[in-house]
């Protein structure tokens, strides 16, 4: 059995809702659940913790209906993206407060060995409001973990934080739960954080679950359109042509594709293409394993940081291409260019 | 000067002549009297009475105010339950009630129901007793610390009490140890408002306790028999007495800095 068995929960609070949500986690799974504003995310976690109750549906913890069982009881940690931090007490006092409740046993060697092992070790004696962001959420997280939760909710953990102290952050968390084999659910915008921490995904949409499976499924071959543009691959519609020795050809508006996924000749199919996944050169390339070799031209490049998205249009169909920073330079890429679109036929996922 | 903005002057004038106005109303009655009277008024024996029962039914009557209404403010903040827009509505009314009509209502209820009978059995007679002068206070102080307190809970973030009880405490613990200790500048608020209110309550306690000379003699009360007396200056004296705990609640009020 699942350790963590989420079944049919419905639930309606007005202005946000959620449909008939069904997944399972295993013991140490790292989930990330990833939507727009308004899909109900924390909703989700708020009802998983026991603050709301489910209207239909079952939540089940390591084999016990916990649907019904009050907050307080079922050892679930949760984190929020303002931290949440008890401003009257301390920062040790507000580690040590759900282990006061516990056990009072070796308190404070336990909540020093929790601060030093998330670097905050030092501000043991501070209030919370004269603390960084990054610092106040290591407490937050330090307050979770101490009293070695079942499960662990995060809400948007890293989210209110810049981005040189979100990395820093990201990986502190990452050696902490790995350490404590803490299994998660991480509500996220941030597809990093995803890649980064993550085995399994789950895509919500208007209180609705549209995808949920490894990471590798989902950000490789994502469902829906709507999914694919949220994590960024391009969706095809084709007609399967043939599939001989393995490989599968479809057609897509002029041009062909071929995938290493089995398809049925004559079937219309949708492909994902991640943008990462394209190479792009200016001369034709002989002598090359990959199957897919497309003529396009370049229509715009959207600079984002230290990489770039080049918009490809091969006839009437629009690629998306990520491509590091540099290769603008070495390659005297400029829009209107007549460029190669190379993508390897394992990178054509029939989804 | 160009550009005078026409409306916006006429604005802050209007604003500035009540304030004025305000202001010498106040100033007059401390300027009126001779302070030597008032210094001697302070100490006759009708002001010593009422000064004692004003403090002593208005700290009595202040502290039941704060026992009612922090778990009145907290649900009507925190929990949902069928019928809460009515219980809001009857608990606030009072505040736009006239004080006399309150009193009268609490004379009735108290004089010859079944209420006022059970009250009666246990020893609690309010009509016409000092105890009724603190029913009194207590119902017209009590929307306005209500009030205060349920705007405070509003703005304690109910998942920093969320994060307690995934840490494992209950309800009730999360409500001493985060929601009342983050509460404090709001319970100081609503303590002090609601004495001075209860200080200043006249008519409801001139109708449930009755105005009777050193027996229901509060403050209010006193102002008001001795102006029917044609005695100004122990009637400016207890106004001058009511306007410095008035002043005084504001100040604190102001010095805990919370909206209402």
């Amino acid at each position: 059995m699942s350790f963590l068995r989420i079944e049919g929960l419905s639930i309606n609070l007005g202005e946000f809702h959620l449909q008939d949500i069904s997944l399972h986690l295993e013991k140490g799974d790292y989930l990330t659940v990833i939507g727009p504003t308004g899909a109900g995310k924390t909703i989700l976690l708020e009802s998983i913790i026991g603050f709301w109750s489910p209207d239909t549906g079952h939540i089940v913890l390591e084999d016990r209906d916990i649907t019904e069982e009050l907050p307080e009881r079922r050892r679930i940690g949760i984190v929020y993206q303002d931290y949440a931090l008890l401003p009257h007490f301390t920062v040790f006092k507000n580690i040590a407060y759900g282990l006061r409740k516990k056990e009072k046993n070796g308190l404070e060697a336990r909540v020093r060995d929790m601060a030093a092992s998330l670097n905050i070790d030092h501000l043991l004696h501070r209030k919370p409001a004269t603390l960084s962001g990054g610092e106040q959420q290591r407490v937050a997280l330090a307050r979770a973990l101490i009293v070695e939760p079942k499960l662990l909710l995060m809400d948007e953990p890293l989210s209110a934080l810049d981005p040189q102290t979100r990395r820093e952050t990201r990986s502190l968390l990452k050696e902490a739960i790995a350490r404590q084999g803490t299994t998660v659910i991480h509500i996220t915008h941030d597809m990093k954080d995803a890649w980064s921490l993550a085995n399994k995904v789950a895509i919500f949409r208007q209180g609705r679950l549209l995808q949920f499976g490894t990471l590798d499924e989902v950000f490789t071959r994502p469902k829906t359109e709507f999914i694919a543009d949220f994590v960024g691959a391009t969706i095809l519609v084709g007609q399967v042509v043939e599939h001989t020795d393995g490989l599968s050809t479809i057609a897509v508006d002029s041009f062909r594709l071929v995938s290493l996924d089995p398809a049925q000749p004559g079937s219309e199919v949708k492909v994902a293409i991640r943008p990462e996944d394209i190479i792009v050169t200016k001369t034709y390339p002989r002598d090359i394993s990959a199957h897919n070799i497309l003529p396009a031209r370049l229509e715009g490049i959207i600079r984002q940081g230290s990489t770039c998205v080049l918009e490809l249009g091969v006839n009437d169909t629009r690629l998306s291409v990520l491509v590091a920073n540099n290769a603008i330079e070495r390659l005297n890429l400029v829009s209107g260019d007549d460029l190669y679109a190379i993508i390897k036929s394992t990178n054509v996922r029939i989804v | 000067m160009k550009n005078v903005n026409i409306f916006k002057l006429s604005c802050i004038l209007i604003s500035l002549f009540i304030t004025l106005l305000l202001l010498f109303a106040i100033v007059s009655l401390f300027l009126v009297p001779d302070l030597k009277d008032v210094w001697h008024n302070l100490f006759s024996d009708e002001m010593r009475f009422s000064l004692k029962l004003s403090i002593m039914t208005g700290l009595v009557s202040t502290a039941l105010v704060m026992i009612f209404s922090l778990p009145i403010g907290y649900t009507l903040s925190r929990f949902d339950f069928m019928g809460k827009g009515f219980v809001k509505t009857i608990i606030d009314l009072p505040v736009a009630f006239p004080e006399l009509v309150l009193g009268l209502c609490l004379l009735l209820l108290f004089g010859n129901t079944w209420v006022g009978r059970l009250f009666s059995a246990v020893g609690l007679d309010f009509v016409f007793t000092k105890k009724g002068i603190v029913i009194a206070q207590f119902f017209t102080a009590l929307p306005y610390a209500s009030r205060i307190m349920k705007s405070t809970f509003d703005y304690i973030d109910p998942r920093m009490e969320f994060v307690s009880r995934s840490l494992g405490y209950s309800q009730f613990e999360t409500f001493l140890n985060i929601s009342l200790p983050m509460a404090k500048n709001g319970i100081l608020a609503s303590t002090v408002i609601a004495f001075a209110r209860c200080i200043g309550t006249f008519g409801t306690v001139l109708i449930l306790a009755g105005g009777t000379y050193m027996r229901t003699e509060v403050l209010p009360i006193t102002l008001y028999l001795n102006i029917s007396y044609g005695n100004m200056g122990m009637a400016l004296t207890s106004g001058i007495v009511l306007m410095v705990v008035s002043f005084l609640a504001i100040y604190v009020f102001e010095k805990a800095e919370v909206g209402l």
